[in-house]
């Protein structure tokens, strides 16, 4: 006699001779969007995906994906203006994630422990690709290229690597020795060659790097400040906040001066507020056109430069005027003696058009003895001058190719138009891409469109509230020239901040569907399914209720028409 | 890369579960998801009576069966009584496995009333689970003693007269715990996790044991099955389904609610009370009316969390990477 065990069935007998899903009208599918913090990063990079790798206990696979777009993380994590944290759907919902400080765990733990790039050496006779320019566009394309076979070499006039990252980014945001970790572990890869102190027009020309590269990729940077006056009237001292910065940077040091207004509402304009703090100018004001950010939330017309770096100048005693305008430099013979400021707003104006308007009656005299402008940098066309046309930036198209001229790209800052570290190294990964297809002789790649996530297409009711991990912060008193001012939140934080993740778009592993699915057409993979999930539909008994899809946390479900 | 066959991975599933695809349950049915949860919480070792109803019938188009544990059906007003019968066998034979009573809240509240309270009196070591979809749902939706107040059914049909069912949904908790059994609880398709905790409990208990699952029909109530799982946690977490459980008679745990939700969250979602949002007095009164149930339930069991808690009705069904919380 046969035993029957327990939780055996007769085969003839069983309903699963009986095909429910013959009833169904619309299909449970599992489809992947894009996280909004994917979609927000300049660089592509998927923090969805790589805090996945994190929250399943594997740093190591976590940093191999980030780098996958993104060659620098222990310094992005520290400069980025982490536009994926603007973006995270979480931060409607309590708090955004901390992703670049998780980024920076990354980064900082590939270096300590000397984690291998997971690259392979390029053959001997791969093509070379010539690079201008070492800062992290530059290093960026010279990464990429490594990924898919081709050779670079790098050309930059500085004696070392990183660009506007060492010369106008001040240690307390950027230590110099970390910088140099992670630039010269790049560097030391078999396939990047590294050339200091070449200079394009000088030491190498553009005509000789065209014939004897397969390709060439121009991130020369804005190496020239943008004329400034008002009205026409310059100071005869006038120094410009990026040379200044960069002064203070190398040299430690600044002109003697007592009281400084600064004009401009970036990056540079606060670095050097708080690069003069430091060097002992009493009185530091920034002034600037555009609105300050409050309580963390960027409103319209907000200043670009990093809210946490403004919030950081205001603790240390920089005064910021925003929504103001310079009308008129108040001058001793050619010396300032202060400025007169004027109220403004960007506004619709009756003409229908958007534009600053300065109210009148609103006039206050700003009394300082250096105006520095900050207003923004332009390419230094020495050696590239039939590219730019007299132009301030290079004209490309979306990879990178100089316009009218096939096999030459360029990028970074010299490209106009944003002038951050991260689109620099998306503008790298980009031109890479399309030289990769251009040294095969083949069209550029087709432009990847996802779907975008939102908040509503998650079902919150899964997640819990969860504070977000702070970093530590040196006091005022104790921030000097090099100490870093944001600590780490070390690998606990980073574990915390991924097990936040929402996991937008994405499957999170969690068993809804297969726990809530009335009719076990759900069922769990041993391993990955092939779409990447941890879930199969069965189709022969999903009566396609929608259940799963409507349960599901991220939003990875969704029901198509049935066919 | 080619993908195991899906039978082959249907037959390699990571849970026990006494419920085979291929019933013919409604889109979206909360009993049918119940009781796969009680199958796999109680595991392979059980009995099953089952009296006549929804499950019985969806789970057995003859010549087929959905169960892949031994299962019994007699009628409808009986399941206490086969249930006392099959274990009392087991005892004879000296046998552990334990007898399991499946049955609606037709056939628990009112038809099978006496049987189950015979059950309980003479102790039987047997759990027995109430899907309790508050109407006659097989038979085409009559009002039961479980039907909420207010509800509309085929048999207290909303209109002119009333305003859908007259009289209350009974307690049938506390009438079961007035027997003095060991345990008795209330659970909720919408809580997984709490749901096979409390099956666990039970299991282990020598005695009568009594669960009532609430378990929502999208034909009865009226809303997508698509959203079964969203109205059965709001039940909860309005606090007119309350979870609850008795020791003895003694209230031993309740689910915290820690965002209490209006009652019309709930009734909105369904059309059996749709009567309730037009324009009229009456259906005001009703709705003042249910919303006072509900907060007396939440006055009686101490239903309202005074802090966050894994186990409240908010944390009890977080998502973790990997599962975890299915545990």
């Amino acid at each position: 006699m046969t035993t029957m065990t327990r939780g055996a069935y007769a085969l003839p007998g069983t309903t699963l001779n009986y095909h429910t899903g013959s009833w169904r009208v619309q299909r449970p599918e599992h489809r992947h969007r894009a996280a909004p913090c994917h979609h927000a990063c300049p660089a592509g990079e998927d923090a969805q995906a790589w805090l996945a790798l994190i929250a399943e206990g594997n740093r190591r696979a976590a940093w191999e994906k980030l780098i996958e777009a993104n060659p620098l993380p222990a310094i992005t994590g520290r400069v980025c203006h982490h536009p994926c944290e603007s973006a995270c759907n979480r931060s409607q919902y309590d708090e955004a994630i901390a992703i670049h400080a998780c980024e920076r765990v990354l980064g900082d733990e590939a270096i300590a422990n000397n984690w291998r790039y997971p690259v392979d050496a390029p053959s001997g006779n791969a093509p070379v690709v010539a690079i201008v320019g070492a800062g992290p566009a530059g290093l960026s394309c010279a990464w990429h290229l490594l990924r898919h076979g081709i050779k670079s070499v790098l050309f930059d006039e500085l004696p070392q690597a990183g660009g506007t990252l060492g010369t106008a980014i001040p240690a307390y945001r950027l230590p110099r020795d970390l910088l140099a970790a992670e630039t010269g572990r790049l560097l030391e890869l078999s396939g990047i060659d590294f050339r200091p102190l070449h200079r394009l027009g000088r030491d190498i020309s553009l005509d000789q790097l065209r014939q004897e590269y397969a390709g060439v990729f121009l991130a020369p940077g804005n190496q020239r400040s943008r004329e400034w006056s008002v009205d026409g009237v310059t100071p005869r001292d006038l120094h410009v906040g990026l040379d200044l910065l960069k002064e203070w940077v190398s040299v430690g040091d600044v002109p003697p001066m007592t009281s400084a207004a600064i004009v401009g509402g970036g990056n540079t304009a606060v670095d050097l507020a708080r690069a003069l703090k430091r060097a002992g100018v009493a009185q530091v004001h920034v002034i600037t056109h555009q609105t300050l950010p409050r309580d963390h939330v960027r409103g319209d017309d907000a200043m670009s430069a990093i809210v946490r770096e403004i919030r950081q100048a205001e603790e240390e005693g920089v005064t910021f005027h925003d929504q103001r305008g310079i009308r008129r430099l108040m001058l001793r013979g050619e010396r300032v003696v202060g400025v007169e400021m004027v109220r403004m707003k960007k506004m619709v104006r009756a003409n229908g058009r958007m534009e600053r308007v300065a109210f009148e009656g609103t006039e206050t005299v700003l009394h300082v003895d250096q105006v520095i402008p900050a207003i923004g940098q332009e390419v230094e066309p020495f050696g590239m001058e039939p590219l730019l046309h007299g132009q301030g930036a290079f004209e490309v198209d979306h990879w990178g190719v100089v316009s009218g001229h096939s096999g030459l790209y360029a990028g970074g800052d010299a490209r106009g138009g944003h002038g951050t570290v991260t689109a620099a190294i998306g503008d790298g990964r980009r031109a890479a891409l399309a030289l990769v297809r251009h040294i095969r002789g083949e069209a550029p790649p087709k432009e990847r469109l996802e779907e975008v996530i939102e908040i509503g297409q998650l079902n919150l009711h899964y997640y819990e509230h969860a504070d977000r991990a702070q970093e530590p912060l040196l006091a005022v008193g104790e921030r000097g020239l090099d100490n870093e001012i944001e600590g780490s939140i070390e690998t606990t934080g980073a574990d915390r901040e991924a097990a936040r993740c929402f996991s937008c778009g994405n499957c999170l592993a969690c068993d809804n569907c297969w726990t809530l699915c009335p009719d076990s057409a759900v069922l769990k993979t041993t391993e990955l399914a092939r779409d990447g999930s941890h879930y199969r539909f069965d189709y022969d008994y999903c009566k396609g209720c929608g259940l799963c899809a409507h349960e599901c946390p991220c939003g990875y479900i969704a029901m198509g028409e049935e066919v | 890369m080619s993908e195991q066959p899906i039978a082959d991975l249907r037959r390699h599933q990571p849970r026990f579960s006494g419920l085979e695809s291929g019933h013919r349950a409604c889109t979206g049915c909360g009993e049918a998801l119940g009781a796969r949860l009680v199958t796999e919480a109680a595991g392979p070792d059980v009995l099953v009576a089952n009296a006549t109803g929804c499950l019985e019938v969806f789970t057995t188009a003859w010549p087929q069966s959905s169960w892949r544990v031994p299962w019994l059906h007699s009628l409808f007003e009986n399941a206490g009584a086969i249930a006392s019968g099959m274990e009392a066998a087991l005892k004879a034979q000296g046998r552990p496995t334990k007898v399991l009573a499946f049955a609606g809240d037709g056939g628990t509240f009112d038809i099978g009333f006496q049987a189950l309270s015979g059950m309980l009196e003479r102790d039987h070591n047997v759990l027995y689970v109430c899907y309790d979809n508050e109407a006659y749902m097989n038979t085409g939706i009559q009002r039961s003693s479980s039907t909420p107040h207010a509800a509309t059914t085929t048999t207290s049909p909303a209109g002119k007269a009333r305003m859908g069912k007259r009289h209350l949904k009974k307690d049938i908790v506390s009438i079961i715990a007035a027997h003095h059994v060991a345990y008795a609880a209330t659970a909720s398709v919408a809580y997984p996790s709490d749901l096979r905790k409390k099956v666990r409990r039970a299991m282990a208990v020598e005695g009568a044991t009594f669960l009532q699952v609430h378990s929502p029909c999208p034909l009865g109530w009226g809303h997508d099955g698509a959203v079964s799982i969203e109205v059965a946690r709001l039940a909860v977490q309005t606090g007119l389904f309350p979870l609850v459980e008795l020791e003895r008679g003694s209230l031993t745990g309740v689910m915290p609610i820690r965002e209490v939700r209006p009652v019309r969250d709930y009734l909105r979602a369904q059309k059996r009370f749709v009567h309730l949002f037009a324009d009229d007095p009456r259906a005001r009164e009703e709705l003042d009316h249910i919303q006072a149930l509900a907060d007396h339930n939440i006055e009686r069991y101490g239903l309202r969390g005074d802090r966050p808690d894994a186990l409240d009705s908010e944390g009890a069904d977080t998502v973790r990477r990997g599962g975890a919380r299915w545990a």
